[in-house]
């Protein structure tokens, strides 16, 4: 019971970080319908500039998130402007073009980060990092908790702007239907320079809080990329919720695998990789399209 | 103008086999990468050019070809007589791969192959037989470069040849077809799944080949070396420098990454951040002309023909 309770607490603590990682993710691909890459450069270097901000001016790195958010926000923006001429959501499918371009961007901004930084493994060591407490009889790191608040903040922040504002509703309309919503006065190219900052901003925040966590090289990043695609996969692309149900799927996986099975550690990324591809291939739709198809079931009975 | 063509297809295959009379080792060594670039760009482009289905995890093939090999040769075998293995056993893995994989479209194919990529790597350094993270070091005595030299070159060639064969196939034209409209390919009857299995198994083959002739010469292997994502990563990008689905881009491309790889590798400044470049030149190509240096090739040549039939047309007029 107590293994069980530990379980789940601590896949809820890694699925609030998973959120946020996936679903900077999910908006670029909602209204821009391209997979970005860059992704996991971009949580790579939002990693190096809380660890420069920490080292340089001794700024805690939950404070410097208030940086780190808006910062990366413009970065966004401007590789939107750069490249937007080749990403510019034409149809409906993604294009491998737009792809291979943002792949680009990934290298071109890990190797910024290993001339700047060096190949060195760099970790942020804060007065909390290694203390603990006990909830519900289960032992967790005061650094993870910290981490799940400030997602959760940062995902009710999104959900309201993306319910109460006009720019959420922009989002959202452009998300469903990117014509309707230029026949109805939604700058299309706007909303979609914002929605790759807002991105961006997410993607940075992720990794400032992921370098809390763990120590990192200017190679990290890739299997948090693919664990961000498993969980958009999961969550049916589009969805604040189907994200967070992606989430907690994945982390609940991983956590009960460790737990459970005597599946080594060193393999516990293989099985989000194959997740990654099974949930691709068999469950398109993702889990809402599971539940959806679930229901017409039901419903036809 | 025919006959000139061939010529510049079949000098540079001269020059490569005569090159062991004349160019020293270090030369051969050079050539030698440049072969295997040439494989594994040409390979790649079989299924990611002429089919369009670009894949992110070839690295698992050469890692199956490096392994087969070696784990082979540790028990006796020849190192040579393992390629058929290799590419049969790679062959056997595209196919149970691209079963599920090619129900994917585009840029969710691509992905679900860096997936592949990364599992294969992972397990590889995890399993006991395998050597794990450590690697395996090929049976001493096995090496000799002359082999080496004549068989890589060799398979470069029968690749090149290969693809373009493929290419006037009715397989090339069917995988034109897919890679231009799916959907229509399929209502006009073109089997779309057969035909992409069959260039990816072709194409699987052909790498694993390649992996095992990479274990053969440096006479080590490990995850990090054959596994490598930036392996996968360099296998996508020539034929992306030098225009896709064409014959000759993959050439062209092969020809200037591994230029820059054995120029900037010696630069111990740029040794970490090579992949920089590659980047950049990605981000350059794909901005600018995502049909390569093939692509201007044939803008440079409409250019120069239409300016030549225009001056004619004036002097005429």
């Amino acid at each position: 019971m107590q293994q069980f309770v530990s379980v789940l607490l601590n896949s809820l603590l890694s699925a609030g970080l998973y959120a946020t990682m996936a679903y900077g993710l999910a908006v670029i691909y909602g209204v821009m319908r391209i997979i970005n890459l860059a992704h996991a450069g971009v949580m790579m270097l939002g990693a190096y500039v809380t660890f420069a901000l920490f080292t340089r001016f001794a700024l805690d790195p939950f404070i410097g998130l208030v940086i780190v958010g808006p910062l990366f926000f413009l970065f966004g923006v401007i590789l939107y402007q750069v490249f937007g001429r080749r990403m510019a959501g034409s149809g409906n499918a993604p294009s491998i073009e737009s792809l291979l371009l943002l792949f680009g961007v990934w290298l071109v901004l890990q190797n910024t980060a290993y001339i700047i930084w060096t190949g060195d493994t760099q970790s942020i060591l804060t007065s909390y990092t290694m203390k603990s407490m006990k909830i519900a009889g289960v032992r967790l790191g005061l650094p993870s908790i910290f981490v799940f608040l400030a997602s959760v903040a940062s995902l009710v922040f999104l959900n309201v702007l993306l319910t109460r504002t006009y720019l959420g509703k922009a989002i959202r309309a452009v998300t469903q239907n990117r014509d309707a919503a230029r026949l109805s006065g939604v700058n299309a190219r706007r909303i979609s320079g914002i929605a790759f900052g807002l991105g961006t901003a997410f993607a940075g925040v992720a990794g400032a809080m992921l370098s809390v966590l763990m120590a990192f090289t200017p190679d990290f990043g890739r299997s948090f990329l693919l664990k961000s695609f498993c969980i958009i996969v999961l969550g049916g692309m589009e969805s604040v919720t189907g994200v967070a149900a992606g989430a907690l799927v994945l982390a609940l996986l991983e956590n009960g695998l460790a737990t459970y099975t005597s599946v080594p550690t060193s393999l516990q990324d293989a099985v989000s990789f194959a997740m990654l591809f099974i949930a691709l291939v068999a469950l398109p739709r993702g889990l809402p399209g599971l539940l959806a198809r679930f229901e017409r079931k039901a419903a036809t009975r | 103008m025919k006959i000139l063509r061939a010529l510049l297809w079949v000098a540079p295959g001269v020059f490569v086999l005569a090159a062991p009379v004349f160019l020293d080792r270090g030369a051969l060594n050079d050539l030698w990468s440049l072969a295997l670039a040439v494989t594994l760009a040409s390979a790649w482009n079989i299924l990611g050019g002429f089919a369009g289905q670009v894949s992110l995890g070839y690295s698992a093939f050469i890692g199956i070809g490096a392994y087969t090999t070696a784990l082979l040769s540790l028990r006796g075998v020849n190192p040579f007589l393992t390629l058929p293995l290799a590419a049969a056993l790679a062959a056997i893995f595209s196919v149970i791969i691209g079963l599920p994989a090619f129900r994917l479209r585009g840029p969710y194919f691509t992905i679900a192959t860096i997936g592949v990529g990364e599992a294969v790597r992972v397990c590889a350094a995890t399993v006991s037989f395998t050597g794990g993270s450590s690697g395996l070091r090929m049976p001493a005595g096995s090496f000799d470069f002359n082999h080496n030299y004549f068989s890589m070159v060799g398979l470069a060639i029968v690749t090149v040849a290969v693809a373009a064969w493929v290419k006037r196939s009715v397989l090339g034209r069917a995988l034109s077809a897919i890679r231009q409209d799916i959907d229509a390919a399929e209502a006009l009857g073109v089997n779309s799944t057969v035909f992409k299995l069959a260039a990816h198994a072709l194409s699987a083959a052909i790498v694993a080949i390649a992996g095992s002739l990479y274990a053969i010469n440096f006479q080590y292997i490990a995850p990090s070396s054959v596994f490598d994502f930036q392996l996968s990563l360099s296998i996508v990008l020539m034929p992306i420098i030098g225009g896709v689905g064409s014959v000759a881009g993959p050439i062209l491309g092969a020809l200037i990454v591994s230029t820059l790889q054995i120029k900037l590798l010696t630069l111990p400044a740029l040794r970490d951040s090579f992949l920089f470049i590659y980047g950049g030149l990605l981000i350059l190509v794909m901005m600018f002309e995502p049909k390569g240096l093939v692509g201007i090739g044939r803008r440079a040549w409409v250019f120069v023909t239409t300016f030549r039939s225009r001056r004619s047309v004036a002097d005429a007029g």
